[in-house]
């Protein structure tokens, strides 16, 4: 499996104030599943990406992500799992403003790897960028910027790919160039792929849908016949 | 308190630490603005109320017909008395010390009505005690002489014990100068003793007064009337005038009041202007990240005008709650300065008073300060518009290469944490300038302190080291041929000795100035000359060297004639040259010389000695002062000691200055990178998030923060200096010349202390990474 959630609570606060962001969530991804995430706000969807990303911890239950066991690990090992494992790509970007695409995505590129330039230059090629290498962010379109953040994401080819609403900041049309990418990026490097959103009409594209709803599981459902991102409408 | 006041003090609450940043600022600055001010106008007013108290003098004139002046200046409308007296420069001997001494007539059983002193032990001088006399406090002090001590004053029928009657202190001798050219003396060195005027005039051996000291109507300044006396003064053959402003001790006074009233203005205003940059920085920071607030403060119908007096209260916070705390502690530290200061000086009236004034214009100072700073940011969020406010941005801000990537394109191969930091300095343009300029005046104001001490260690070598390169002088009883100075390197331990000629002269040409010449052999190597570009160069043969103030104030060139006049002599001499003295302005001349001009002899009324090396110091002065000739003697040691011991201040000074500039540069750099660092707050989640260690990011943004620092330090250097020269320059006069000199390791050691600080000052910005939320960061639309 590549990911495994047993039991997984998430509680902020204590006692009287507590919030159960996750409530006991049980699931196994396995390696290459495209899975949609859906829920509408406070439902625990991004608590959930957080935790397999490893930048939050669980508060009780285990958590395995490619047999690395994230519950109380240490804070360096959690920066290595980072480093080796995932690959994020957030609904804001978050590119560096003073880096180019090209720079942003080596940044990146260089914890694992000594070309990183090189690593750069190709993942770019990969998300249709390739004549905009020395492209500053501001510099971009919205979709454009959104390529770089993908190409960020598996310029350390981690096998697992976290994506936090990665079409809300785009129009239409650019949201399902974003999916499409992600999905070719799943079919083509057989990464696993966990896309959170919000948007119910997305969820059709991937391989499995888990609907979340008060820090609960409370739909696990399996796509036989996922769609194009093309044909995706909403 | 409405909401938004709440929102105020919990956003202040949030960013505490940089809010307590910019207000310690404005308190350091507030406060030294109050303690130097108000210590300048206490020290004013303390030296106004002892003139007025013991009447000092407005005008001065000695030698020439002093009854004449007396009567001249007693019928001038304007003069409410006029004293005659008689002053002699006689030596003393105070336990087998001999040293140069002042004895000063005054009348017997009542004080003069100018120029009285104030007794601070003792009795003053009466008749039926006709060998007591009043010492002045200095001397006393040093040589430990209370009421019933004796001491010695050589009279013509040589040496006469008196008994100290009282110690007092005089508006004369506040610092005790023995005259305008000769204003740093060591207690060991000079001493003043005011006795009856019939004593003074049989010790000087004088039948009539050699002095008159006119006190104008209630003490009041008044230049016409002192043009006028001067003239006449002029007139009556004085050889000696000058003003209240003029007189030794007055002059070097105002020197230390000029320094005051310097802090006052420079320094504060340093402290309020790095306060103003944080500030500006912080709000705009605050501002920027809270648009969306605003936008929906104006959407839900708040006024602009209510939205710009909620950003201007984060000025307003800081602002009040640095001056008013600032201004009070500057008034309570005045008051202890103030003390302190006219105790050491032994200043007859002490006065302390409270300036409602300077607590109010200190509070204002702070408070507009941190207003002006405010304004702009305040403004841009009162002008929002209420949807685009409230939409928001993904913060993307612009991106190009640095200005070093375009002009030397190789740079675009550096790793790219080296061109972040390069690019980080164009990232926000008026963030990384106000960073530059807190460089610029922390490095300035460190600058100016410690350029203020090197220059003085610097000036003192020069003078009592380079300059003066005697170990002591004696001075004669009566003036004495050559040959008899020649005969003093008979004494064991005595290497050389070179006969000195002191003549109280005035050099007149566009303009007058009374000074003294000094006459040496020609080849003297016991006083050195140097040129004003620092070349050394020797006593001409023909014609006078003179200090560099004289260019102006007598209206001379190189090579020009020069009127002369000594007693009622007049000659003309030429100006070979101007020499640079940082004590007085001199007039140098070869004895060869001297005599040519004057068509005499000259004999010698001291001598310069030089010891032989490891010599017995003590015991050769025991055998100088032995000497029936000796009349006193002036150790150079001592004089240079003296100054020694006054640079404890200086270093206590420039110790304060450093903490202050320390913490000024640590407050201003602190909330410049503060903002730095929370501005890249996503990209660091970011970047931690896929896996960078923390100590990698730490190392990105310090090398980012330094570049910028790093620009500063060159640019605080050489404002840092011009300020400093500029600093010192005010203090020149005929009297001190303070030509800057910074020692290349303070340049080295104020930069690497101003970046230490910088690294220091995004030490908690860097600890907080470590606290991040990077799950919300990564989520958050506002930051």
């Amino acid at each position: 499996m590549a990911v495994s959630l047993t039991n997984v609570w998430k509680t902020y606060g204590e006692g009287a104030t507590a919030v159960h962001a996750l409530a006991g969530v049980d699931a196994e991804i396995p390696a290459g599943q495209f899975t949609v995430i859906l829920g509408p706000s406070g439902s625990g969807k991004t608590t959930m990406l957080n935790l397999i990303g490893g930048i939050d911890d669980v508060t009780s239950g285990d958590l395995v992500v490619e047999d690395v066991k994230l519950t109380g690990l240490a804070p360096d090992d959690r920066t290595a799992f980072r480093r080796s494992t995932v690959g994020f790509v957030f609904q804001f970007f978050n590119l560096i403003p003073t880096l180019t695409a090209a720079e942003n995505v080596e940044l990146v590129a260089n914890l694992t790897m000594h070309d990183g330039a090189q690593r750069a230059a190709e993942v770019l090629d990969q998300v249709g960028l390739g004549d905009r290498l020395d492209h500053f962010p501001s510099m971009l379109s919205g979709g454009e910027q959104q390529r770089v953040a993908i190409a960020r994401a598996l310029a350390k080819s981690p096998p697992v790919l976290l994506c936090d609403e990665p079409t809300g900041e785009l129009d239409f049309e650019t949201g399902r160039l974003i999916l499409g990418l992600l999905r070719q990026v799943n079919r083509d490097l057989g990464q696993t792929v966990l896309l959170v959103t919000h948007n119910a009409a997305i969820g059709e594209m991937a391989d499995r849908i888990l609907r979340l709803r008060s820090g609960e599981i409370v739909e696990d459902r399996h796509n036989p016949e996922p769609i194009d991102a093309e044909e995706l409408i909403w | 308190m409405s909401p938004l006041g709440h929102k105020l003090l919990r956003d202040i609450r949030t960013q505490r630490a940089q809010f307590i940043a910019v207000t310690v600022t404005i308190f350091l600055g507030v406060t030294l603005f109050a303690a130097s001010y108000d210590s300048y106008q206490n020290l004013t007013a303390s030296y106004e109320s002892t003139f007025t108290d013991f009447r000092f003098a407005n005008l001065t004139m000695s030698g020439g017909d002093v009854e004449e002046f007396a009567e001249a200046a007693r019928a001038e409308e304007g003069v409410e008395s006029v004293v005659v007296r008689t002053v002699a420069d006689i030596p003393l001997r105070v336990g087998g010390l001999k040293l140069l001494g002042r004895v000063v007539g005054m009348p017997a059983d009542t004080q003069p009505a100018v120029n009285r002193v104030s007794v601070a032990s003792g009795a003053y001088l009466a008749t039926q005690e006709p060998t007591a006399v009043l010492v002045e406090e200095h001397m006393a002090d040093h040589f430990e002489l209370v009421p019933g001590s004796s001491f010695e004053i050589l009279s013509s029928r040589g040496w006469q014990s008196f008994t100290v009657g009282g110690v007092a202190s005089s508006p004369e001798y506040i610092w005790p100068a023995r005259d305008r050219q000769d204003l740093i003396t060591a207690p060991d060195n000079f001493g003043v003793a005011f006795v009856t005027e019939a004593q003074a005039r049989e010790l000087a051996g004088v039948t009539g007064p050699t002095e008159a000291v006119v006190y104008y109507t209630d003490g009041l300044d008044n230049p016409e009337l002192s043009e006028s006396l001067l003239t006449a003064a002029a007139e009556a053959g004085a050889t000696m005038r000058y003003t209240r402003d003029e007189q030794p001790s007055n002059a070097a006074l105002s020197e230390d009041l000029k320094g005051f009233e310097e802090l006052a203005v420079f320094f504060p205003a340093m402290f309020l202007a790095a306060a103003a940059m944080a500030t500006y920085v912080m709000i705009s920071r605050l501002v920027q990240a809270q648009q969306p607030h605003v936008g929906v403060l104006l959407a839900n119908g708040f006024t602009r005008r209510q939205v710009l007096r909620h950003y201007l209260g984060y000025g307003i916070v800081p602002g009040l709650m640095g001056a008013l705390p600032g201004a009070l502690a500057g008034v309570v530290l005045a008051r202890v300065i103030t003390g302190f200061y006219t105790e050491m000086l032994s200043v007859p009236t002490t006065l302390i008073q409270f300036y409602p004034a300077t607590l109010v214009g200190g509070v204002l100072f702070g408070l507009v300060t941190s207003l002006i700073a405010a304004a702009a940011p305040a403004r841009r969020a009162a002008r929002l518009a209420p949807a685009e406010a409230m939409r928001g941005s993904a913060p993307t801000g612009g991106g190009h290469p640095s200005l070093p990537e375009r002009l030397i394109p190789p740079l675009r191969r550096l790793p790219i944490r080296w061109r972040m930091a390069l690019r980080g300095i164009e990232r926000n343009p008026r963030r990384s300038l106000f960073t530059v300029l807190g460089v610029m005046l922390s490095l300035m104001l460190v600058l100016v302190s410690w350029g203020m001490l090197d220059t003085i260690v610097r000036l003192m070598d020069r003078q009592f080291i380079e300059i003066q390169r005697e170990d002591a002088t004696v001075y004669f009883t009566a003036p004495v041929g050559t040959a008899d100075v020649q005969g003093l390197q008979l004494v064991e331990g005595i290497a050389a000795a070179e006969s000195v000629l002191h003549l109280p002269v005035v050099l007149t040409a566009d303009g007058r100035y009374e000074t003294t010449l000094v006459t040496l052999d020609s080849g003297t190597v016991l006083h050195q000359f140097f040129d004003e570009d620092g070349t050394r160069r020797s006593l001409p043969d023909d014609g006078l060297l003179v200090g560099r103030a004289l260019r102006d104030l007598v209206g001379v060139a190189e090579g020009d004639p020069v009127q002369v006049a000594i007693g009622g002599i007049a000659v003309e001499a030429r100006i070979a040259g101007f020499i640079d003295e940082p004590l007085g302005s001199l007039a140098y001349a070869a004895r060869g010389y001297a005599e040519k001009v004057l068509g005499s002899t000259l004999p010698a009324t001291a001598a310069l000695i030089a010891y032989d090396p490891g010599v017995e110091v003590q015991e050769v002065r025991a055998t100088l002062v032995e000497l029936e000739a000796v009349a006193a003697f002036e150790d150079a040691k001592a004089m240079y000691d003296t100054m020694q011991r006054f640079m404890v201040f200086f270093y206590v000074f420039v110790g304060v200055m450093l903490v202050f500039g320390g913490a000024m540069a640590f407050a201003l750099i602190f909330s410049a990178m503060s903002v730095n660092i929370a501005e890249r707050t996503r990209e660091v989640a970011t970047l931690l998030a896929v896996g960078t260690e923390r100590r990698q990011i730490s190392r990105m943004i310090t090398a980012e923060n330094m570049a910028v620092a790093l620009v500063g330090i060159p640019l605080g250097l050489g404002v840092g200096y011009l300020a400093a020269k500029e600093a010192m320059a005010s203090f020149n006069s005929d009297l001190f010349t303070f030509d800057l000199y910074i020692r290349p390791s303070t340049l080295v050691v104020s930069a690497l202390a101003i970046l230490v600080v910088a690294l220091l000052s995004q030490w908690p910005g860097l600890r907080a990474l470590g606290r991040l939320d990077i799950a919300r960061i990564v989520k958050d639309r506002s930051l």
